[in-house]
């Protein structure tokens, strides 16, 4: 048939005009938002949100990698952790490395960056440990690379427990400058959010995502599995460090035990919740993970029910999180939305098409009425 | 540095390495169990080890005989793990293996958090009988806690039952079949379903046996204790060969062997390294030989 | 998949009946009694769940009590005290999220808490920014005031203080060679054992060997082994050890024919010491804040016991229960002698504190320290109980 269906790919004019309008909506929706908190006076707020931007980055970055290729990392935080005590102690001020490093090698001892150089040296160190790690760890298969990645982050731990000249050991580190802020985190995890995006929507993103759901398909279409794999293994890891950068410049002291299973498990739990494969659903699923999780903890020093109180009722929010994750396994495996992406551009789309409906009595034409030809085979067929 | 070679220290550590390659080896036959009948790593498995040995001080405290604790504890495991198959597994069987490994941990976290919430987070002694914690010096400087020995012949026992049972016995080859092909063997008139909970259960109740020899060594016991005990199960599994008995028993062996052997013989500066060293020989031999030492399981490379 | 469905919402169902049989009806606040004014706020941050739990509930529970005593007195200034107690989850960001909210929304006037410097300095610059007192129920780094700043207060001592005493002790009592072991995984383990190599090198001592474990190893027999290669055996052994793991290491040190004296800090002190080793915690000496018996020769001991035992069922599970206790009962002090609740003001009234009797001993402050100068209780385990063996302070304290 070569008539042309209502719907196809010529974009009506209106349709233009909305998709600006989507996006600048959004932009403004997120820039509003960002000055309410930012201006707000809430610290309380601030904390959640800078929290929330972080864990945004350590979730987006993990699903680059866990959901586009379907290959579990359960060593990430290692990257984190790295990434943190990287750039802490490229920051730390001279005289204070002398007091809590003092074993610290001589070129590192003596120089202090600022945030950004050393939030990128940190996360570049990082990049570049994963993808020395990558190459032989991602030939693995399934499983096996889960078992190797977790190794990943025992081997990790253990190595930043017993390097005391460069992390104090078990021992709390502290002198980090403060150098995190609202402004800083929110650019960075725009910044990921963006990279991971285009990422998904470019030639390496659907390698990754042919590598995962039919990897010998792939193979015969002539994508490089392995080196597509280590690519986003690397993107990945770097953002990681990053991340692990800021969380360290905004909690300013910190030791090796933030850097195990709990911190894990939180992130794959909004992975999850957001659906691995989807850049906004992990945004989303943070969201999510981190609002039920904060309401419940304001809930456990007692609910007032009636004329008395239920509680104190201490570890309700971990509890919470493994009920919500086991439902979320039973009824909805994909999360919240699987594969897929929110797009604001396209409610805004339906929203148009409504409007024009409403408004205009137009419909937008569908395939019957464009074509009089398949009218005509139509209305013969149903007179028979 | 001190005389660390002489054969009286061999064999010190040899009976060590015994003792404590028993213990992760029957922790390790119950992981391998369940992910061999469901491809599930289940990380609840450490979890269910702690209510057992929480089941066994409850019963205790009611003042029963040791030999009935023991059995309470193993019943009560084995039960738990039927619970576990049936409420938070079977759904969702044939979901792919990240879903299943997630909702194990979810599984995990929750029991351990029930069990902060009934029992406390802090740490509860168990006493055990003398005989289980009496120290035998059999020649020499030597000195042979009696918990090795009854470890070792626990383990002997248990997995020599389990070997009769799987070999020998027509659920057994029932269970081996399905583990390998579930489709043909529903062909064949098993039933998969059935055959998967019996894996839960007996998985469970040497999980059970396995933590009455655990606390013993330890003599506390607190809602946290199953985390580490599953983490070695884990890793023994993977070294002998994931999924299968025999490579779950020898991996466990060899792991207990690796980490005597490390403790012993590093130097004290290094020694703080050994974990990390035995993890990556645990990445090398997966690099070298994904199918564990008995080179069983998937080598697919990609 | 749809066959969950009824099950699920039986489970559901099941989790939230035991969620609500948790211990419940237990109030927070302490019952006001006074009307002088509106309740004084204070933040009582504690890790109630997580790897913390065992030594920050107990703490938690003491402050809990001397609060609700105060109050039964009068409260302070005519006010009830009302202690806002808060689950950080072991979490050292939760703990600064917790913290901010506790100033920011729940306004409170000082922030108690704690028994780790990892919590205390991720709340500590908070508190410290905005001039709130902040006194640490249980973090024993000599540290920390010079890590946070000024607002910061120690209820116990410093780690430096404890390790000198247990080498001069030891010294004194059993010789000049020593076998060290400690806990790599931890802070505080890792921190006493310096301390005490410090101060006994410079005694005179000398450490024969070294050996490190780390937290949750079960089983020492490695290290035993190195130890009875030993061509001689040394005077005593000092293991630096978390309340967890000790009673395992005596037993199994015990239990391999190692006799002499056992040596260490306050993670000795816990019930699970004499559970768990029996009588391998015979000659086993430990150096901690206080011997809390019912039966003990101090009068302000042997009453905090009782009213533990009274309204909790138990008696302290932890020697961090007093310290709870003596940390309400100083700020209550602070407070009343500041006359008001502003910041700077209890500041200034903590380090006019001398000599105020607590039951972990005596405390004092001055602008200069604002780590208590206490004495150590030195204990021995004979005959299956916590004995004195000694009460001393060191005569010299190895530097931060």
């Amino acid at each position: 048939m070569g008539k042309q269906s209502g719907s196809e790919m010529k974009i009506l004019p209106g349709r233009r005009v909305e998709i600006w309008l989507g996006r600048s909506l959004g932009g403004l929706l997120l820039l509003g938002l960002y000055l309410l908190i930012e201006r707000g006076g809430n610290a309380y707020l601030q904390r959640l949100t800078i929290l929330f931007l972080i864990n945004v980055m350590l979730v987006v970055s993990l699903n680059l990698f866990t959901g586009f290729t379907g290959v579990f990392s359960l060593g990430h935080i290692g990257f984190m952790a790295l990434g943190a005590y990287a750039s802490a102690i490229l920051t730390m001020p001279v005289a204070m490395k002398a007091v809590n490093l003092p074993n610290l090698p001589l070129p590192l001892a003596s120089i202090a960056l600022p945030f950004l150089p050393a939030l990128l040296l940190g996360g570049l160190t990082t990049m570049i440990i994963a993808l020395l790690i990558g190459i032989p760890i991602l030939r693995l298969s399934g499983h096996f690379v889960a078992v190797a990645t977790l190794g990943f982050l025992i081997i990790t731990r253990v190595v930043l427990i017993n390097a005391e000249g460069f992390t104090r050991g078990t021992r709390t580190f502290t002198g980090v400058p403060p150098y995190t802020t609202l402004g800083w985190t929110a650019l960075w995890a725009l910044f990921n959010v963006y990279v991971a995006w285009r990422l998904k929507h470019s030639t390496l993103g659907l390698q990754l995502l042919a590598a995962r759901d039919d990897p010998w398909g792939a193979r015969g279409v002539g994508v490089a599995i392995g080196r597509v794999r280590l690519i986003a293994f690397g993107i990945s890891a770097f953002f990681t460090g990053v991340a692990g950068g800021l969380w360290a410049h905004f909690l300013t002291a910190f030791s090796p035990n933030a850097f195990y299973f709990s911190k894990t498990f939180e992130i794959i739990v909004m992975m999850i919740v957001g659906g691995m494969g989807s850049v906004t659903g992990s945004v989303l699923g943070t969201l999510l993970v981190m609002s039920v999780t904060e309401l419940l903890r304001n809930l456990e020093p007692g609910v007032a029910v009636g004329s008395f109180t239920l509680g104190p009722l201490y570890g309700l929010s971990q509890i919470g999180l493994a009920v919500l994750l086991i439902l979320l396994t039973a009824f909805r495996r994909q999360g919240l939305l699987g594969d897929r992406e929110f797009r604001l551009e396209a409610t805004i789309e339906r929203l148009g098409d409504w409007v024009r409906k409403a408004r205009f009595s137009i419909k937008a034409p569908s395939a019957r009425e464009a074509d009089p030809l398949i009218n005509e085979l139509i209305s013969k067929l149903s007179k028979r | 540095m001190h005389a660390i070679g002489s054969p009286e220290f061999w064999i010190q550590q040899l009976i060590n390495a015994l003792g404590l390659g028993s213990q992760y080896a029957l922790m390790a036959v119950g992981l391998a169990m369940v992910f061999a009948v469901m491809r599930l790593i289940n990380f609840a498995h450490g979890t269910v080890m702690m209510w057992s040995a929480y089941i066994g001080l409850l019963l205790l405290q009611r003042g029963l005989p040791f030999p009935l604790v023991a059995a309470g504890a193993i019943l009560g495991a084995a039960t738990l793990g039927a619970l576990m198959e049936r409420i938070a597994y079977r759904p969702i069987r044939g979901a792919p293996d990240v879903t299943l490994l997630l909702n194990s941990f979810a599984v995990a976290v929750f029991l351990e958090n029930l069990a902060v919430l009934l029992f406390s987070p802090r740490s509860r002694p168990f006493p055990m009988p003398a005989l289980l914690t009496q120290v035998l010096h059999p020649w020499g400087d030597l000195f042979l806690p009696s918990i090795h020995l009854w470890a070792f012949g626990g383990a002997l026992l248990a997995l020599g039952g389990l070997a009769f049972f799987v070999t020998r016995t027509r659920v057994g080859l029932a269970m081996r079949a399905a583990a390998e092909n579930p489709t043909a063997a529903q062909l064949m008139g098993i039933e998969v379903g059935k055959v998967t909970l019996l894996a839960f259960v007996i998985g469970s109740a040497m999980a059970g046996l396995a933590v009455l020899f655990w606390v013993a060594h330890i003599g506390t016991i607190q809602p946290g204790m199953g985390f580490e005990p599953v983490l070695k199960a884990f890793v023994a599994c993977v070294i002998g060969g994931f999924g299968t008995i025999p490579g779950a028993v020898l991996g466990g062996y060899l792991l207990g062997a690796l980490e005597i052997l490390l403790q012993g013989i590093l130097p004290s500066v290094v020694v703080g390294y050994r974990d990390a060293l035995v993890y990556a020989v645990l990445i090398l031999l997966l690099l070298v030989r994904p199918g564990g030492v008995l080179g069983y399981g998937e080598a697919e490379r990609v | 998949m749809r066959l969950l469905r009824p099950s699920g919402v039986l489970f559901l169902a099941f989790v939230l009946a035991v969620a609500a049989c948790a211990p419940a009806a237990t109030p927070t606040a302490a019952p006001a009694t006074p009307t002088g004014g509106p309740p004084i706020r204070i933040g009582a941050p504690f890790n109630l769940t997580g790897g913390m739990a065992s030594i920050d509930v107990p703490a938690a529970n003491g402050a809990r009590l001397a609060a609700e005593e105060i109050n039964a007195a009068g409260g302070v200034l005519g006010r009830p005290l009302e202690l806002l107690i808060r689950d950080t989850k072991t979490d050292p960001a939760t703990a600064a999220t917790v913290v901010t909210q506790l100033i920011e929304q729940d306004k409170v006037v000082a922030v108690i808490g704690f028994n780790d410097s990892d919590y205390v300095l991720a709340a500590g610059p908070i508190c410290q920014r905005a001039g709130i007192p902040f006194i640490t129920v249980g973090a024993t780094s000599p540290r920390l005031p010079g890590q946070v700043g000024d607002m910061l207060f120690l209820t116990p001592f410093g780690d430096n203080v404890q390790a000198a005493v247990g080498a001069e002790f030891a010294f004194e009592k059993f010789g000049k060679t020593a076998y060290l072991l400690w806990d790599k995984g931890a802070e505080f383990t890792t921190v006493l054992a310096k301390y005490f190599k410090d101060r006994f090198t410079e005694l005179g001592g000398s450490i024969v060997l070294e050996d490190t474990y780390q937290s949750g190893d079960k089983d020492f027999s490695a290290q035993i082994a190195k130890v009875k290669a030993l061509p001689q055996q040394p005077d005593f052994y000092y293991i630096s050890a978390l309340p967890d793991d000790v009673g395992t290491i005596v037993k199994q040190f015990r239990n391999a024919g190692i006799t002499g004296p056992i040596v260490g800090g306050d993670g000795y002190d816990t019930p699970l010491l004499i559970e768990v080793a029996g009588p391998a915690a015979e000659n086993v000496f430990f150096t901690t804040h206080s011997l809390l018996t019912a039966d003990s020769p101090n009068e302000r001991v042997r009453k905090f016991v009782t009213a533990y035992k009274q309204k909790y069922g138990t008696e302290p599970e932890a020697v961090f229960a007093a310290l709870g206790y003596d940390t309400v009962y100083v700020l209550a002090e602070a407070i009343r002698r500041a006359g008001s609740t502003d910041g700077q003001a209890i500041k200034k009234a903590l380090e006019s504190i001398r000599d105020f009797p607590a039951v972990t001993g005596v405390i004092n402050y001055s602008p200069q320290s604002h780590i208590p100068q206490k004495g150590v209780t030195v204990i021995e385990v004979k005959g299956g109980k916590f004995t004195l063996a000694a009460e001393r302070v060191p005569q010299k304290v190895p530097a931060p």
